[in-house]
């Protein structure tokens, strides 16, 4: 049985329609890739599963619970988490602050505590009173992947997580993902970067203006020209 | 030199009630991006429901202490239930509105039950001032300071460092951050509200004695307690505390060696030259970037 | 002939009252000296969305000014009250330019701070106004007419009413209104066209300040003895109430909004403590359910009974011959005086932005050949859309300068920028949704200066619409764009892709010569991107506009430019001839990733 389901996700904000009947399933501990170009509307689908955005439609099964309409808040707590394309984190909470914060998620259920979160970015260990706005990029992705994993996710929402870093970090960035989906963790990865998503992932579905265009396993996608269209089409 | 410390006493005893208004006015905005104009509403039924608990059902001062506050604190939560949650989607103008009048609404709902008469209130401290040579201090005066002062401390520390002071700063540094962590912007918003009303009517128990309850309280006191929030930053909690002080012993000095009119004026003075000069507020914590 | 109503509308009420009982002349006296202040305020509350608590203080600064000037000097009544108007609009200008610094609270702040200080000053004054005691006023001389009946009274305010009424109905309607409106709707659009915020608030402030002082005046004598507390922090926000209870959108608001609610009190006397809690619940209603107050309501259902005419939202989605024909028929871009012959449209160079340790522009230099639709694309946080708003403007940079056409643009504002001939659209559109298509179209003439403006609503009172050459050009660009069908509809009802399209009619009015374009296809579909990207075509070929587009829909770009820079990481990666550019490897792993090239 798939950990998330979706179907018919439709995201509409004012006249824009951002994704129209996107539908996708994701095993427990498989990862999936979200591929598609800029403005195809994959951060926006990523939003609405994790109930970000306002007007959505559509069903969205998490867990075996249907959790179509319910807010972020929510949402987290039911062990879905999004790592947001842009992070969102507390500018003057330190490391360990943005950590605890985020065990408010994890309320009620069994707890993760945060050596664990240390034992995966050791960066981060080492500045745990360091306050969020004074890091580096990188470590700012891997500050917001552990405020995701603290809150005992069964899936992660990985939007774009090597954006912008430099291609060393990312090396490290695709290790340590790839780890907490061996961990158990189902994974959900937005990427434009084929390179991340060939390295993490067996399947992928491609959005172009919304919609869904292809899907199927990411070696298959790499040897298709239509996905090189749909970027530069 | 005995008259100067009279007056540095007197500044820091309504600097600290002005403390108070500040630190609410503070809470409520940085929680929920709203600038309360209904606070001085919120202090003048404040000093009512403390009129009404200790002359009235004649119980303690500690009674009152204990209650209004809650009572108050579940009026703002109330207004923020009734109104402004249906508003949370609107422009600043339509809620700063909102507000201006919702305070006025709660001053004329005050007025039309006590009329323009100034109800006074007994001392919440009995007994004679202290005498140091030429020094008068009276028992109000040092437990208006003492005690408002140390609410606003607590306040200040319960906001940086207990778990539902985590909830708000979160959601003031990041709404959707917030939300990822599990935080429901109702609930922070309703408990923000209720802290920062709370806060207003404990300064309200605090003013009553002191400064008499009438109508024009709740027009004194907001002004006061914003132009505070604004010397402070309006986003520093730190910087409300002092700013309020800052703002008592500025009337006070103003009042003893100038005018009473300069009285008055000076915390218009102040704004103003603050606006102009330091937009930023004086005791502001530095801007981090957002990430 | 709509100029005249509203001050046709107070004669009639005058008319009106001089047939009833002197406690209704009294109390129709009161109304309409009310309705000054509503107007007033439309404009200031309205239409610039500007919280006033300093209503009061002008009013005192009328009353006392003109009290002072007869009491004082001896001077008739006529002159007393323009005595008043002048200090209202001297006090209005000294509020307004600290004020207009700030927004939203912080405005209001210091508007309260000057009501509090004129009214302390009015009371610590003793030896000029009497102090905390008051001034006792005389009844009014008209031309040597004692006026102290009630009739006199009510004759009096009215035609005073009707003449300050009517130059502040020109402005509201005209240009000077509109440009206001669209500020406050949207300031950066706002800003792009020429719309100067701090003039046209500062402007509000004296014009509408100048009125309530007169308002002040000329209610003074009526009281006998005018002294501060009249005239305080509360009567200024009760009046703020007019304006939004009686409609913030629309003149009839604050004639309705005054004249209605001041004399509330008189009307329902037994009510009369509760009046002030009543508009504290009516507001609060108000501000929740129906925001643009009493007028709305009226419009609501007057529009229920008229089974109106619903324009479609879709504009005609012409063929290209006729779309062609209609950009030909637009007069072309026209060289400003200042241009140097043979200079690039746009030249960056050395273009750098750094935010603390990040760089996010590099020494970026493009050059765009006039004539040329020039693009520039690059996946996220290349650093695009900086270098975007540092060429337009809207960005200061850390290093590097903009040229146009050989003058140099590191000194002009934003506001000027329409002027020298450039002309932009935004990606997240800036249209001003309360007006309309030929309004918003209107203000892309540029000519938006305060004193352009107030010229332009004088003209636009005479000739009864637009003057005739600026509404024959607004008409030629709708018809361009294909929005001639949709020009009365407010630009808010309008589907995405006809907004890009009014905004691009909005650039082409002013027969610019570069179009700085920032994503102008975003969240629009396949078949109205195809159309916007020949209606583009047409123009930069018909009319010789040059464009310089950022786009993030690479195939909207290869089939629209003849050029394309692209940009990764704060720095230029390629440039070249679009189909060329895209096949290259570089560009293909900056998006990619190095792998997936192979």
């Amino acid at each position: 049985m798939s950990i998330l389901s979706v179907s018919g996700l439709t995201v509409a904000h004012g006249q824009i329609v951002a994704v129209r009947d996107v539908a996708l399933e994701v095993a427990p501990g498989q990862c999936l890739a979200l591929l598609g170009p800029n403005g195809a509307g994959k951060t926006a689908s990523v939003e609405a599963i994790a109930g970000l955005l306002p007007k959505v439609s559509g069903r969205v099964m998490f867990n075996g619970e249907d959790i179509s309409g319910m807010p972020a808040s929510t949402v987290v707590c039911r062990g879905l988490a999004l790592v947001p394309q842009w992070r969102e984190l507390f500018a003057n909470f330190s490391v360990e602050e943005t950590l605890l914060a985020a065990t408010n998620a994890a309320r009620g259920r069994p707890a993760i505590s945060l050596e664990v979160i240390f034992e995966y970015f050791p960066r981060l260990k080492e500045r745990r009173s360091q306050i969020a706005g004074s890091l580096s990029g990188g470590e700012q992705q891997m500050l917001a992947i552990g405020r995701a994993l603290v809150t005992n996710p069964k899936m992660i929402l990985l939007d774009e997580p090597s954006a912008g870093l430099a291609v060393g970090i990312v090396k490290t960035m695709i290790d340590i993902i790839g780890r907490i989906q061996q961990s158990g963790v189902a994974i959900l990865l937005v990427e434009q970067n084929l390179e991340v998503a060939t390295a993490l992932a067996e399947r992928c579905v491609v959005l172009t203006a919304g919609r869904m265009v292809w899907s199927g396993t990411v070696v298959d996608a790499m040897k298709t020209d239509e996905i090189r269209e749909a970027y530069f089409a | 030199m005995s008259e100067l410390l009279m007056v540095i006493i007197g500044g820091l005893a309504s600097g600290a009630v002005y403390s108070l208004v500040a630190i609410g006015i503070v809470v409520i905005h940085k929680a929920t991006k709203t600038v309360n104009f209904a606070h001085g509403g919120f202090v003048l039924l404040g000093a009512f429901a403390a009129y009404l608990v200790v002359v009235k059902l004649q119980w303690t001062y500690w009674a009152a202490y204990l209650i209004v506050p809650v009572l108050i604190g579940g009026l703002a939560t109330g207004v923020e239930l009734a109104i402004l949650r249906p508003l949370r989607k609107a422009d600043l103008f339509t809620v700063i509105t909102a507000t201006i009048f919702i305070g006025i609404g709660l001053s004329e709902i005050y007025r039309l039950s006590y009329n323009t008469e100034i109800l006074a209130m007994p001392k919440p401290i009995a007994g004679a001032p202290f005498f140091f040579g030429d020094v008068i201090l009276t028992r109000g005066q040092l437990w208006v300071a003492a005690g408002a002062l140390t609410a606003g401390f607590v306040g200040l520390l319960v906001f940086s460092h207990a778990t539902i002071g985590r909830s708000m700063r979160a959601m003031a540094s990041n709404v959707r951050g917030a939300t990822l962590c599990g935080y429901s912007v109702d609930r922070v918003y309703a408990i923000a509200w209720f802290v920062g009303g709370a806060l207003a009517g404990l300064a309200g128990v605090f003013a009553g004695p002191s400064k008499g309850i009438s109508p024009d309280l709740a027009v004194a006191m907001i002004t006061a307690g914003f132009v505070a929030a604004v010397i402070g930053g309006f986003d520093s909690l730190r910087g409300a505390l002092l700013g309020g002080l800052l703002l008592g012993l500025a009337e006070t000095f103003a009042a003893a060696y100038v005018s009473s009119a300069m009285k008055s004026a000076i915390s218009f003075l102040l704004l103003f030259v603050v606006l102009l000069w330091r937009p930023d507020g004086l005791f502001s914590e530095a801007k981090v970037r957002d990430v | 002939m709509k100029i005249f109503l509203p001050s046709l509308c107070i004669l009639l009420l005058t008319l009106a009252g001089s047939a009833l009982s002197t406690y209704w002349q009294y109390v129709f006296t009161i109304s309409i000296g009310a309705t000054i202040v509503g107007v007033a305020l439309v404009m200031l509350v309205g239409y610039a969305r500007c919280i006033t608590i300093a209503t009061g203080s002008m009013l005192a600064v009328g009353a006392y000014a003109s009290a002072l000037t007869v009491l004082k000097l001896g001077w008739s009544f006529p002159l007393a009250l323009l005595t008043g108007l002048f200090f209202g609009a001297i006090a209005g200008y000294v509020l307004a330019v600290p004020a207009v610094r700030f927004r939203s609270h912080n405005l209001a702040m210091v508007t309260l701070v000057f009501q509090e200080v004129v009214i302390i000053f009015l009371r610590e004054a003793k030896s000029l106004t009497g102090g905390a005691e008051g001034l006792n006023i005389p009844p009014p001389v008209f031309f040597g007419i004692v006026i102290k009946s009630d009739i006199g009274n009510l004759v009096m305010t009215g035609i005073a009413a009707a003449i300050v009424i009517f130059p502040l109905t020109v402005l509201l309607y005209g240009p000077f209104g509109k440009n206001l409106r669209a500020l406050a709707a949207n300031e950066i659009g706002a800003r792009a066209f020429g719309i100067s915020p701090r003039k046209y608030l500062i402007a509000a402030f004296v014009v509408s300040s100048a009125a309530i002082a007169f308002a002040g005046a000329l209610s003074a004598p009526r009281f006998r003895i005018i002294d501060p507390d009249s005239y305080g922090v509360l009567t200024s926000i009760f009046t703020l109430a007019y304006p939004i209870i009686g409609g913030m959108n629309s003149i009839w608001g604050g004639l309705l909004g005054g004249g209605a609610l001041r004399i509330l009190p008189e009307v329902l006397r037994p009510l009369a403590d509760y009046i002030e809690l009543m508009f504290c619940v009516l507001v609060v209603l108000t501000v929740m359910y129906f925001p643009g107050g009493l007028v709305e309501l009226v419009e609501r259902m007057s529009a229920r009974f008229r089974q109106g005419k619903t324009a479609s939202s879709e504009a005609a989605l012409d063929g290209a011959e006729t779309r062609d024909a209609m950009v030909k028929a637009m007069p072309p871009a026209m060289p400003r005086e200042d241009e140097v012959a043979g200079a690039a449209a746009l030249r960056i160079e050395g273009m750098s932005k750094s935010y603390g340790a990040l760089q996010a522009v590099k020494n970026v230099s493009i050059e765009v050949a006039v004539g040329r639709l020039h693009g520039l694309m690059g996946p996220n946080g290349a650093g695009k859309t900086t270098l975007f708003n540092m060429v337009t403007g809207f960005t200061q940079p850390g290093a590097g300068s903009v040229t146009s056409f050989g003058r140099s643009l590191s000194e002009v504002p934003v506001e000027e920028r329409v002027g020298l001939g450039i002309a932009r659209t935004f990606q997240h559109v800036a249209v001003f949704p309360s007006l309309s298509c030929f309004d918003n179209t209107l203000i892309g003439l540029g000519r938006n200066g305060v004193t352009a403006s107030m010229r332009r609503s004088i003209a636009s009172a005479r000739a009864g619409v637009a003057a005739g050459e600026e509404r024959e050009a607004v008409m030629a660009a709708l018809d361009a764009v294909g929005l001639k069908p949709l020009a009365l509809q407010p630009a808010g009802s309008l589907s995405l892709g006809n907004q890009r399209r009014l905004e691009i009619a909005r650039a082409i009015v002013s027969r610019p010569r570069l179009i700085l374009l920032d994503e102008p296809v975003s969240g629009v579909g396949a078949d109205e991107a195809a159309q916007l990207r020949e209606l583009l075509l047409a123009i930069n070929r018909e009319l010789g506009v040059t464009m310089f587009v950022i786009e993030h829909n690479i195939g909207f770009l290869l089939s629209l430019c003849d050029r394309l820079t692209v940009m990764s990481y704060g720095e230029i990666i390629a440039e070249g001839e679009p189909n060329e550019v895209v096949a290259t490897q570089h560009v293909r792993s900056a998006y990619f990733g190095d792998k997936a090239t192979a």
